[in-house]
């Protein structure tokens, strides 16, 4: 693990806010992540969960305040360097390359990590090293069967495993999934929460998910979104149990 | 298996275009140089619109660059600079990689719609400054140089000629065979599948398409070097848009999803050019009726229907599809004898020659000559002909293509190859 300094979050945002045209979506948001923990945002459909991720990952510039990974700000920065910083993320709809093999998907974040960006003058399949890698993050997501397949031909919750594995392929500290389980079987939903279970172990997790079962299984903590903003963040237990985070959501789903 | 029967077939194609030219007349010899120029000029512009996928409407400009760039280099050599001739195109290839930096830059700031237009106002902007830019263009007139010998070899005629391009396009195209298995290679491919995922891996997605278009104008530059050494002359129409058009439609008559498909859409544009542009002024109405028909009927090209075809061909059962396909090809010569005829007709009846005809029949309408024989425009027959043979080309057409659809419905083959990636790329 890196700088063992407790004191110090792996992520940590403060005061941020951003609007699109005229709507503020995110409005002035604190929240810190410790290094080594499993967070979970949770919040109804449109309080800005997305939003949040976006803007830690650079896909959009924050309006205000400031977003450090490490001590390190990162706020405003384009997604690669992010990602060169150290974070990776999956999204909340799948987001691959459909044409391409299932592995030659999971093998471009391995080459990124190689730092063979721009290699030229070698045929990739000579690379023993990423080769061999991306085997083992395909074994990972339960996908070697797949390998050869175009990663559009696989069943949807397939697609999510590779999401996934793509969000690991980079060799990130700090990993962000957007509902990495929302629209699976009870099954699959039991599957992915093992798959990313160890996948994180010993890396920083921070995912967007609405089932509470999942939640309890897997996250340290939990951090409810209303409205752009954190109005809690607790263990899973005391969430629930708070009542101001039921009114705001968890009744409001119940009813 | 595939790999070797690949290696076999190319190898064969190699003996044919080595063995083959010294007994073809000037003409073919030249024909087939333009065949091999257009082929590395749709390949590597394909580059960017089939791996990258980026469309650019104005690779004229890197052609045109790389032509320019040879004849400099030629006439330094013509003043004595030593320099051997059959390296000339590295200085297309030096002008094009360099020119490509700069506008690709630009251009690839944007993407799709946006992108192809930057592309067309960077070559537009040669088009226009080319002419008054009288030192490096030479003006309206352009530059001229002489090939000059090398060693044993004069370059003084054609064969010498088409062996020098057969090289370098071999070359290239091995180069860019070669850059489809490289770890940049299949990132472009990715890139092409879903620009924004390539970013969050890591990688800046600017600089990639910056590297790849330059990659491509460097072997467009070739092409265009090559070009110059066999004309031993260019000028500033080489800029011109028809240029920039005619490798956007020969790459994707060819298929743009196969790797050798520019090759057989540049091939088939250029020899039915040569072929066909001495007898009828209509050939580039042809060569447009070519193109809406392979987009409309055939959107993955000649390519991607022979790979179709190749990929399923056990599972196939050709007796009634070669029957079927003979069919169709009865009906595609009866439509197109009926077109042919009402266009070749329609350019004589409105042609001054028959206007002065006219003049001289008291204005009556005169019978015509075409294809040997004499029609009376005034004769029902004459335009009953081709209207019949439209008919009924046009229904034995949808027809059998109708069975045809029927046919690969029920399992003829398997899955449609527009949408796999580079076939000959291949998945490593
Ligand atoms: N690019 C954008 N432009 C304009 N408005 C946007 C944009 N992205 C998000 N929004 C708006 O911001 C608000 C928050 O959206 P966001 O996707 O972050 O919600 P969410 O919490 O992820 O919801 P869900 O649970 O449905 O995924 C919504 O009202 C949405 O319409
Ligand atoms: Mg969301």
């Amino acid at each position: 693990m890196t700088g063992t300094n407790l004191d110090q979050p792996a992520l940590r945002l403060a005061g941020v806010k951003k609007s699109f045209g005229p709507i503020e979506v995110i409005r002035g948001l604190n929240l810190d992540i410790r290094a080594g923990e499993r967070h979970a945002i949770i919040g109804p459909n449109g309080a800005g969960k997305s939003t949040l991720f976006n803007l830690i990952s650079g896909m959009f510039a924050p309006s205000a305040g400031e977003i450090s990974l490490n001590a390190q700000s990162i706020a405003g920065l384009s997604p690669h360097r992010i990602n060169r910083a150290g974070l990776a993320r999956s999204f909340q709809i799948t987001n691959i390359f459909h044409r391409l093999s299932v592995f030659e998907n999971l093998r471009i974040g391995v080459l990124a990590r190689h730092g063979v960006r721009y290699g030229l003058f070698r045929p990739v399949s000579r690379m023993r090293q990423v080769n061999d890698e991306t085997i083992e993050v395909l074994t990972r997501v339960g996908l070697e069967a797949r390998s050869n397949d175009p990663a559009g031909d696989l069943t949807y919750s397939e697609q999510r495993a590779l999401e996934i594995g793509m969000t690991l392929t980079t060799g990130a500290q700090v990993i962000l999934l957007d509902e990495p389980t929302a629209g699976m079987s009870r099954e699959e939903t039991a599957k992915a929460m093992d798959l990313i279970r160890t996948v994180t172990e010993g890396k920083t997790l921070l995912m967007v998910e609405h089932d509470m079962g999942v939640v309890f299984g897997l996250c340290d903590r939990v951090s409810v979104l209303v409205y752009g903003n954190v109005l809690a963040t607790d263990t899973p237990e005391r969430i629930s149990a708070n009542r101001e985070v039921q009114e705001a959501y968890l009744g409001q789903e119940a009813s | 298996m595939a790999a070797i029967r690949n290696t076999l077939l190319l190898a064969a194609l190699l003996v044919l275009l080595i063995a083959v030219p010294p007994f073809l007349g000037l003409g073919w010899q030249n024909a087939l140089v333009n065949v091999l120029i257009a082929s590395l000029f749709a390949l590597a512009f394909n580059l960017l619109i089939g791996q990258a996928g980026l469309l650019s409407f104005g690779h004229a400009a890197y052609f045109g660059i790389g032509a320019f760039a040879a004849l400099h280099l030629m006439i330094a050599i013509e003043d004595g600079f030593p320099f051997p001739t059959p390296l000339v195109p590295l200085a297309g290839a030096a002008a094009g990689l360099l020119i490509g930096l700069i506008a690709g830059y630009f251009a690839t700031m944007r993407s799709g719609v946006y992108f192809a237009l930057v592309t067309l106002a960077i070559a537009e902007l040669f088009h226009s400054l080319a002419p008054r830019l009288e030192a490096v263009f030479g003006g309206e007139s352009g530059i001229s140089s002489m090939r000059m010998p090398w060693s044993d070899i004069t370059f003084g005629s054609m064969l010498e000629v088409y062996y020098l391009t057969l090289a370098w396009v071999l070359i290239c195209g091995l180069g860019l065979w070669a850059y489809t298995r490289t770890p940049f290679g299949r990132l472009t491919l990715a890139l092409r599948d879903n620009e924004q995922r390539v970013r969050f891996l890591g990688y800046s997605t600017h600089s990639v398409k910056v590297i790849v278009f330059a990659v491509s104008a460097m072997l467009t530059g070739v092409a265009g070097s090559l070009q110059a050494i066999s004309n031993e002359t260019a000028n500033y129409s080489l800029f011109a848009s028809d240029v920039s058009a005619q490798v956007v439609l020969q790459t994707f008559v060819g298929g743009s999803t196969v790797f050798f498909g520019p090759v057989i859409g540049a091939a088939v544009f250029t020899l039915f050019s040569f072929l066909v542009s001495d007898l009828t002024r209509s050939w580039v109405l042809y060569q447009g009726l070519i193109f809406v028909l392979v987009m409309l009927y055939a959107p993955s090209g000649i390519g991607g229907v022979l790979q179709h075809h190749i990929r399923n061909r056990r599972q196939l059962d050709w007796r009634p599809l070669s029957g079927l396909y003979l069919l169709a090809l009865a009906g595609g010569v009866l439509i197109t004898a009926g077109t042919v005829f009402l266009t070749e007709t329609v350019a004589v009846l409105f042609g001054e020659e028959y206007a002065v005809a006219r003049r001289n029949a008291g204005g009556s309408l005169p019978a015509y000559e075409l294809f040997g024989a004499h029609w009376d425009p005034t004769d029902i027959f004459t335009w009953l002909l081709p209207l019949v043979l439209l008919a009924g080309g046009g229904a034995i057409t949808v027809s059998t293509r109708r069975h045809v659809t029927a046919f690969w419905n029920r399992g003829g083959g398997s899955r449609d190859t527009a949408a796999r990636p580079v076939s000959l790329g291949g998945a490593a």
